[in-house]
């Protein structure tokens, strides 16, 4: 451990069993311009000899001590299916850009079709990488987030206040992303975006167990459907709601990261295997993500490095999905890209 | 007049402190405390760098100092304690990090290292308490920065 900075004693055991398990060595940076939390750099995914956890400067105490617990779990997940070979992350590829892009186009048109002020073309078009990707970040991200919170939760005790703390901030950002775009996305899209967050956060507020993480609580815009009638529920005016409908999606994906979460023995001795399974575990919760709102054929598992590729490629990758669905019809389009 | 300009140099050495330029900063901070050596936040600073660069002796030497000058210097404390944990001199620490937090009970960082040092001597309940105090005091500076943020 490469550390000059006094941390409590839970989190530099975790620091140092996770540089044992994984063989491996852990910088603590502090940069006062870091993610509110935390970012990991590690060497599972970049080409690099160590790993390094970045963490906003003026975290001086325990809201620090949460972010290195939180991509300690992150690492050591990522470290055991990389010892065994298996590794992989959702990644996209030329064909399934145009799968993805050409799916969520058809969307937009159909929502298109009933608005009265209509999105401009060039704005529509621009949307429909930007929501892919957005995609791929999400699937890649929400239920990682979830089974490290929970091991957290479960092997470090005396952080759970911060734990809380760092959650319900996390979770006010999460949704307050694509809101200035709520007009404009097509509306299943943002439904399903924002559902995988409430999903998330139903999980940990149940895990924690926090009710003050209750979407329907934390969330302004979702507390009016708390305690609702079932008559009200049953209105149009509800159910038409956005957010309402975020709402009904994300309680059946909840039960997608319930299930195999609530199978995990979380005081089970933490081993490489158990970090395997908890890896496992992710793919599988994934995977049904994925199924539930069809973008099975969007993404596949794929090694970091292909998916650092295709990042590199992303532009060639998009242009050549537009002219494939636009035809000759786009060419003064792509030019502005 | 020394002392202002003293400051003034302990300002620009702050600048290039934050930038993590410690060579740059230890220059001004030396000419600082060679112009007016009878203001205590210049030894303090000096002591941050040392910390910052791996120097805990020079730091607890210059913490030391500016004590002499004044013994309710609350930075000097909470620099001490955090000196004396690298040098591994806990129960030290303790002190120094009580008499910190009593002179500033605002100072998360020197709640956090008392905590740590707590703990290192097997005081867990009282660390606790530090811990909490701490993690209080920087949920309430995080949301102040968030909502500077925000009016920005």
């Amino acid at each position: 451990m490469r550390t000059e900075m006094p941390l409590s004693k839970p989190i530099r055991r975790l620091l140092v069993q996770t540089e044992e398990l994984l063989d491996t060595e852990i910088s603590l940076l502090r940069q006062p311009e870091a993610e509110p939390g935390g970012t990991l750099v590690d060497k599972y995914t970049y080409d690099i000899e160590s790993n390094v956890i970045i963490f906003p400067a003026q975290y001086v105490g325990l809201l620090k001590d949460f972010i290195i617990a939180k991509h300690c779990t992150n690492l050591l997940i990522k470290g055991a299916a990389a010892k065994r070979k298996e590794y992989r992350i959702c990644s996209y590829t030329e064909d399934s850009v145009f799968t993805g892009m050409r799916q969520i186009y058809l969307d937009a048109l159909k929502d298109e079709a009933k608005k009265e002020k209509k999105l401009p073309v060039q704005k529509l078009i621009q949307m429909l990488f930007i929501l892919y990707t957005q995609f791929n970040d999400d699937v890649n991200e929400i239920p990682w987030n979830a089974i490290m919170n929970a091991s957290v939760y479960h092997r470090m005790p005396k952080i759970r206040k911060t734990q809380l703390y760092h959650i319900m901030k996390e979770s006010k950002n999460d949704m307050d992303e694509m809101m200035e775009q709520e007009s404009i996305v097509p509306r299943r899209y943002f439904v399903l975006d924002k559902a995988m967050f409430y999903a998330r956060d139903m999980f940990l507020a149940k895990t924690l167990p926090a009710d003050e993480l209750m979407p329907v609580l934390n969330i302004p815009q979702m507390k009016k459907f708390n305690h609702l009638e079932v008559k009200e529920m049953l209105t149009t005016r509800w159910t038409q709601t956005a957010w309402y409908q975020s709402k009904v999606f994300g309680d059946n994906m909840l039960e997608i990261i319930d299930k195999p979460l609530g199978l995990v023995n979380w005081a089970e001795e933490p081993t490489l295997d158990y970090f395997y399974d908890l890896y496992k575990v992710g793919v599988l919760m994934t995977d049904n993500l994925l199924s539930y709102m069809t973008m099975r054929s969007w993404f596949m598992w794929e090694t970091p490095k292909h998916l650092l590729d295709a990042h590199e490629h992303k532009q060639e990758y998009e242009r050549n999905a537009l002219k494939k669905i636009f035809g000759d019809l786009i060419t003064d389009t792509l030019e502005d890209l | 007049m020394a002392l202002k300009e003293a400051v003034e140099l302990l300002k620009k050495g702050i600048a290039y402190a934050k930038r993590t330029k410690y060579k740059e900063a230890l220059a001004y901070y030396d000419k600082a405390i060679s112009l007016d050596p009878k203001y205590p936040e210049g030894f303090v600073l000096r002591a941050s760098v040392y910390i910052e660069t791996g120097k805990y002796q020079e730091a607890l030497t210059d913490c030391n100092r500016a004590l002499s000058l004044d013994q309710n210097c609350a930075d000097a404390w909470s620099k001490k304690a955090l000196a004396l944990f690298y040098l591994e001199k806990y129960e030290d620490a303790v002190l120094a990090g009580t008499r910190a937090t009593s002179l500033n009970g605002n100072d998360a960082g020197a709640w956090y290292v008392l905590g740590v040092c707590l703990e290192e001597t097997g005081k867990s309940n009282e660390a606790q308490t530090a811990y909490g105090r701490s993690l209080e005091l920087e949920i309430i500076l995080d949301i102040q920065a968030e909502s500077k943020k925000i009016r920005k």
